[in-house]
């Protein structure tokens, strides 16, 4: 499930479908769960991912070499939700490969595997709410994002079309780069709460126990995503799952 | 020119973006709206385009052609004799006086042909920007002459290297940009692609074609043309070219594809005429792409790096679907006959983008009468082709001659490292 608001910080953590392999999926989740990690993004590799930086930008394309696409994700969702079930999957994906899937079937599908929420960075508000009685007939969430210079009233349209939580885009730019967390940061923070009581994720710059523990209190999930798939790019799933899981016990560490 | 319903051509177009660029674009859209409702506006873009790239550009007679062809009196619309040596200076010009009104200091842009690119590279040296262009490697060595002058015009040129590197990942990694850097930055989008309002703006910055078309065949031949025909890539110099006339249904509106090696996944770039292309959302729009069944966008190949793009202005998809202009392409082969036919006939260097038009135009001139009359958009000049057409004709004289300024120019270096 999605936490509550208030919750403890916990960690969002990423699988590329079809990177650096199909098998290699299955493992990386498995070694996640057993790190801890609770929330994990899905990613399904696409040709042209613009939200992204360089390294997820290199995973989608290695993933589509290696088996990465929409049935490929619905497949392992399947296997995954079923295996591990004190996980919540998220489905992350670019709109094109879900629209050409077809997207009241992909929900169906999605919803029946044991996805439970939808990041899709290309999706507007605007599109996505008149699919919402369908989302929330399916209990699938979608995650709508807040960015630095989403004006107050849009991040109120936003607020009202999320469910599950709200992704905070904690700066300009794409994913895989250093964020500060100063006071700039805290306020654009309060100024979403004051639109909202889901809980939020806050993404992009997300690298280290440092970023974490800046976090707590501030959030109730943190999106560590383009330094785990580095890990997992250099030095295999399993040193992956075990640095993941070091850096988790430091918030531990750190908040009690 | 065409308007958008909601930035929307029937089901094509839109603003698929990452959040984080939405309020640049209404920003730009609402800019848009407001200043091409004011009379004083135009004349100061059509003054600008006078004063610094020599508009109006002229419509040419090919006498001797048309004659040799036997059809159709064929004439061009020279978009090659512009500053820059291509249409894609009208954009960038418009865009420019943008920029100054929103007092941005930075630009950035993607380029196929690296016309845009050149074009941009000139607005923010004229304007005093700092400039920014992507463009994809294989791209760059393709032309590399357009290379070398935005970099000595200030400009940075910035290779992309990832997926097939060509226009569309350039245009990928511009937006990723555009993501970091848009409360600075001005993207000048080159084509009449992407997310509202680009497609519509680009459009009717480039609408100034056709509205000198029209003044021109009423002064020149006495009426409207049968045909006009235009290249399509992305899409600008064809709506540039069609845009005044979408409302005479007499005129004949032809955009030719790049039909590349052949009809082979991967050896085009036809999205219009071929049924190649399927609906699909990507690069901040909803128009027909090539693309495979999981939705991921395909690789295209053209001969000219100007047309080797994956999806098609969303506003010609529209008019395409409605039956309102008809769809061709044209092989390389064709193009580099198209080419040569031109140039040694009427003594005008085409670009490559360019002769695709030339090769659909003269195809369908042939097939009319000689009291008809066909307009070309001859939307560049072939000199930035230098490399390509030694290539698709080659010289002994031309390789000699190479060897021998490889080996004056490493001398240079060495010279210079030497000080």
């Amino acid at each position: 499930m999605f936490p509550a608001q208030h919750e403890n910080l916990q960690i969002m953590s990423h699988a590329v479908v079809g990177f650096p392999s199909l098998e290699e999926n299955e493992k990386a989740i498995a070694g996640l769960a057993e790190a801890g990690v609770r929330l994990i993004e899905l990613q399904v590799p696409f040709s042209d991912p613009v939200a992204d930086g360089h390294t997820l930008v290199n995973a989608c394309y290695e993933a589509l070499k290696h088996g990465g696409s929409v049935r490929a994700t619905l497949d392992l969702a399947q296997k995954v939700c079923a295996r591990h079930p004190e996980v919540t999957f998220v489905l992350m994906s670019y709109l094109n490969p879900l629209y050409r899937y077809g997207l009241e079937e992909l929900f169906e599908k999605a919803a029946a595997v044991g996805i439970k929420g939808m990041i899709i960075p290309d999706w507007p508000v605007e599109e996505i709410e008149p699919w919402l009685p369908k989302l929330d007939a399916l209990g699938l969430a979608p995650i709508l994002m807040v960015t630095p210079n989403t004006a107050p009233e849009r991040v109120e349209k936003i607020a009202h079309a999320s469910r599950g939580m709200i992704y905070v885009v904690s700066r300009l730019g794409v994913t895989g780069h250093e964020t500060q967390w100063g006071e700039k940061f805290r306020k654009y923070i309060a100024e979403i709460r004051k639109h909202t009581d889901l809980p939020l994720a806050v993404g992009f710059g997300v690298r280290t126990a440092d970023d974490l523990n800046a976090l707590t209190g501030k959030a109730e999930v943190a999106a560590f995503c383009s330094q785990y798939i580095e890990w997992q790019r250099d030095e295999g799933s399993e040193v992956a799952a075990e640095k993941m899981k070091k850096v988790i016990s430091e918030i531990d560490t750190a908040t009690t | 020119m065409i308007r958008s319903d909601n930035g929307y051509f029937g089901e094509f177009g839109g603003r698929f973006v990452p959040e984080i660029l939405l309020p640049a674009l209404t920003q730009l859209e609402d800019m848009f709206f407001a200043l091409r409702d004011d009379p004083d506006f135009w004349q100061e873009y059509v003054t600008l385009c006078q004063e610094f790239s020599g508009r109006p550009t002229p419509l040419t007679p090919l006498r001797r052609l048309s004659k040799q062809l036997g059809g159709a009196q064929i004439w061009l619309k020279r978009e090659d004799l512009n500053h820059s040596g291509a249409h894609k200076v009208n954009n960038v010009l418009g865009q420019g006086l943008l920029v100054q009104r929103m007092g941005k200091q930075r630009v950035i842009a993607e380029t196929g042909a690296g016309q845009h690119g050149l074009a941009s590279a000139i607005m923010a040296a004229r304007l005093g920007l700092d400039c920014t262009i992507y463009m994809g490697a294989e791209d760059i060595e393709r032309q590399y002459s357009n290379v070398f002058w935005m970099r000595q015009l200030g400009s940075k040129v910035q290779p992309v290297s990832t997926g097939a590197q060509t226009l569309k990942e350039a245009l990928d990694e511009a937006l990723r940009d555009w993501a970091a850097s848009v409360e600075t930055t001005h993207y000048v989008l080159g084509t009449a692609c992407g997310p509202a309002p680009f497609p519509e703006m680009v459009s009717w910055f480039q609408g100034v074609i056709s509205k000198e078309i029209r003044e021109q065949a009423m002064r020149q031949i006495g009426r409207l043309p049968d045909e006009i025909v235009a290249c399509v890539g992305g899409g600008s110099n064809a709506m540039g070219a069609f845009g005044d006339f979408l409302d005479d249904p007499e005129v004949a509106l032809v955009g030719v594809e790049a039909g590349g090696i052949s009809f082979e996944d991967g050896q085009h770039s036809v999205r219009l005429s071929h049924d190649t292309g399927e609906t699909g959302i990507a690069q901040g729009y909803k128009t027909l792409f090539l693309q495979n069944d999981d939705g991921q966008l395909g690789d295209t190949h053209s001969i000219a790096a100007g047309l080797d793009y994956v999806g098609v202005s969303p506003i010609l998809a529209y008019l395409s679907q409605q039956g309102r202009i008809i769809p061709e392409s044209a092989t390389d082969d064709e193009v580099t006959e198209a080419f040569s036919l031109l140039m040694k006939t009427e003594g005008i260097i085409p670009a490559l983008e360019s002769s695709h038009g030339l090769a659909g135009g003269f195809k369908r001139a042939r097939e009319m009468s000689p009291d008809q009359h066909v307009v070309i958009n001859l939307s560049g000049r072939g000199d930035k082709d230098i490399f390509n057409i030694a290539r698709a004709f080659p010289q002994k004289e031309w390789t000699e001659f190479l060897q021998r300024e490889a080996a004056r120019s490493t001398e240079l270096l060495a010279q210079k490292r030497g000080h």
